[in-house]
């Protein structure tokens, strides 16, 4: 979600998730990841790749970013919203801004 | 990663990634829709990926902007086998050969299959099967329309009612329903129809020939009933008469009927004896000790071990010895009577045949003697009187 939407249309896309009762990460642009032990991670939604390398991986995001730690972390597949990373996946973060969370 | 047969159709290539700004290249490939899979680091300072040769030639303008150099580790897919392919040139015609004769040979057939022939010959319809264009080693695409072959089979095997063609693989198999024909009719030679005893005819139909007789006739055994002989005396023809003829026969039986019957019955008393069987060889086991009995009967029952409907060679075998008494039944006259003219028509439709109809009986002389009834019985039955005379041919002198 980019800063340049209105504060109603944002209001309009929370009142619209509420009441239609949709997922958050549909309404609010959010990342959706799915993560099988730590070999393998499934991340939707990003707004591509800022660092890579064999231990760490940084994920640009619609607001703030997500970091993955590991080792012997390969990028399996990327398309221009989502990532397939296998490897052995130690940690994952995800950054607002500040700090993190 | 399995890439699937697409990517591998263009060739993929997997390439080394040297300085500049290489995270800034994933991206921006990914933004214009070039897929890069299978990215790794190698080193600090480079990164490895697999792309489809298509969009690795699209890779220029994005490697100039970012700063980096490439270097291709690895060839797969497609174009690049091929080349390899042009290179060993006798290998891949061995290749293409191969396939070529494979397909060649599978397009023979091999083999013709005939089934459910009992009355014609299995060479004969090969024969017509090959007038038709189909035997073995010949090319399937020439075979004729699998229903067309059936009807042109069929016109040319008059004996079969159908044949059906089916082509299965190298296989060619022909069903054969053959055509039931009617048995062949009797030879027979000329014949009167001549009554087989005396008796007074009841019916006469003549399904051939000229009847001679009429109903209630009184006719002589051996007397002409139906003719074989037709026609006026100077244009005669023999035909082989045939006809259902009736009549009423009187049949005497002497008849010795006992006035007390002896029966077998059983006591009550049995005694059981048990036995082993294996491989059809017995070995009693209880029930030993001679029989107790003064009269008996024995029942046997064998009992076999089975498995899954298979029978096993080993089992049980169960006699009884039953204790049996003789009764002595003592009948009325009248009860010795009847037993014994049952007895009588029991025998007469052994003889006269099944459809013969006792119409009257009549006892004409009757004796009670040593415990026994004697007596005379006339039966009157309509039977069948048909008998058959072949007819000698008067040759002129």
């Amino acid at each position: 979600m980019d800063t340049s939407m209105g504060k109603l249309s944002r209001r309009m896309r929370k009142w619209t998730a509420d009441i239609l009762d949709l997922p958050q990460d549909v309404a609010y642009d959010l990342p959706r990841m799915i993560m099988i032990g730590d070999r393998q991670l499934y991340i939707e939604n990003h707004r591509g790749v800022i660092h890579f390398s064999s231990e760490q991986l940084r994920l640009k995001l619609s607001k703030g970013e997500l970091e993955v730690n590991g080792m012997d972390l390969i990028i399996r597949t990327i398309w221009t919203e989502e990532v397939f990373i296998e490897g052995r996946i130690t940690s994952v973060n995800l950054k607002d801004g500040e700090g993190k969370r | 990663m399995n890439e699937g047969w697409l990517p591998r159709l263009r060739g993929i290539v997997t390439v080394r990634l040297r300085g500049g700004a290489q995270e800034e290249l994933v991206n921006d490939c990914l933004k214009d829709g070039l897929a890069l899979w299978s990215i790794r680091r190698t080193s600090p300072e480079e990164m490895e990926f697999a792309v489809q040769v298509p969009d690795f030639f699209r890779l220029k303008p994005y490697l100039k902007r970012t700063g980096c150099r490439i270097h291709v580790t690895r060839r797969r897919g497609l174009p690049f086998w091929l080349r390899k392919a042009a290179k060993r040139k006798f290998f891949a015609a061995g290749i293409v050969l191969f396939f070529a004769t494979m397909f060649l040979l599978s397009s023979l057939v091999w083999t013709i299959e005939v089934r459910g022939t009992e009355r014609i010959k299995q060479e004969d319809l090969l024969a017509a099967a090959k007038a038709e264009g189909v035997y073995p080693f010949q090319w399937s695409w020439k075979l004729p329309e699998p229903s067309l072959l059936a009807a042109k089979l069929s016109a040319r095997l008059p004996d079969a009612a159908w044949i059906g063609v089916e082509k299965k693989g190298t296989r060619i198999i022909f069903q054969v329903v053959e055509s039931k024909r009617p048995d062949a009719a009797k030879l027979n030679s000329p014949r009167h129809i001549i009554a087989s005893s005396d008796a007074v005819v009841t019916r006469i139909i003549a399904d051939k020939g000229r009847p001679v007789v009429r109903v209630n006739t009184k006719v002589k055994k051996g007397q002409t009933l139906i003719s074989g002989t037709i026609g006026e005396p100077p244009n005669t023809a023999t035909v082989v008469a045939d006809g259902e003829v009736r009549g009423l026969v009187w049949h005497e039986y002497a008849i010795v009927s006992p006035l007390s019957i002896q029966t077998h019955v059983y006591t009550g008393e049995s005694k059981t004896k048990w036995s082993v069987v294996l491989f059809g060889r017995a070995l009693q086991v209880s029930g030993f000790g001679a029989n107790p009995f003064a009269q008996s009967q024995t029942q046997e029952k064998q009992e076999n071990l089975g498995w899954r409907g298979l029978r096993l060679p080993a089992g049980r075998l169960k006699e009884t010895v039953m204790e049996t008494r003789v009764e002595e039944k003592t009948l009325t006259r009248e009860e010795a009577v009847q037993a014994g003219i049952e007895r009588a028509k029991a025998d007469l439709m052994s003889k006269a045949g099944a459809d013969a109809v006792v119409k009257e009986q009549k006892i004409l002389h009757e004796k009670t003697d040593n415990g026994k009834v004697y007596m005379k019985v006339l039966l009157e039955v309509d039977q069948s009187i048909v008998k058959e005379m072949p007819l000698v041919q008067m040759q002129g002198e």
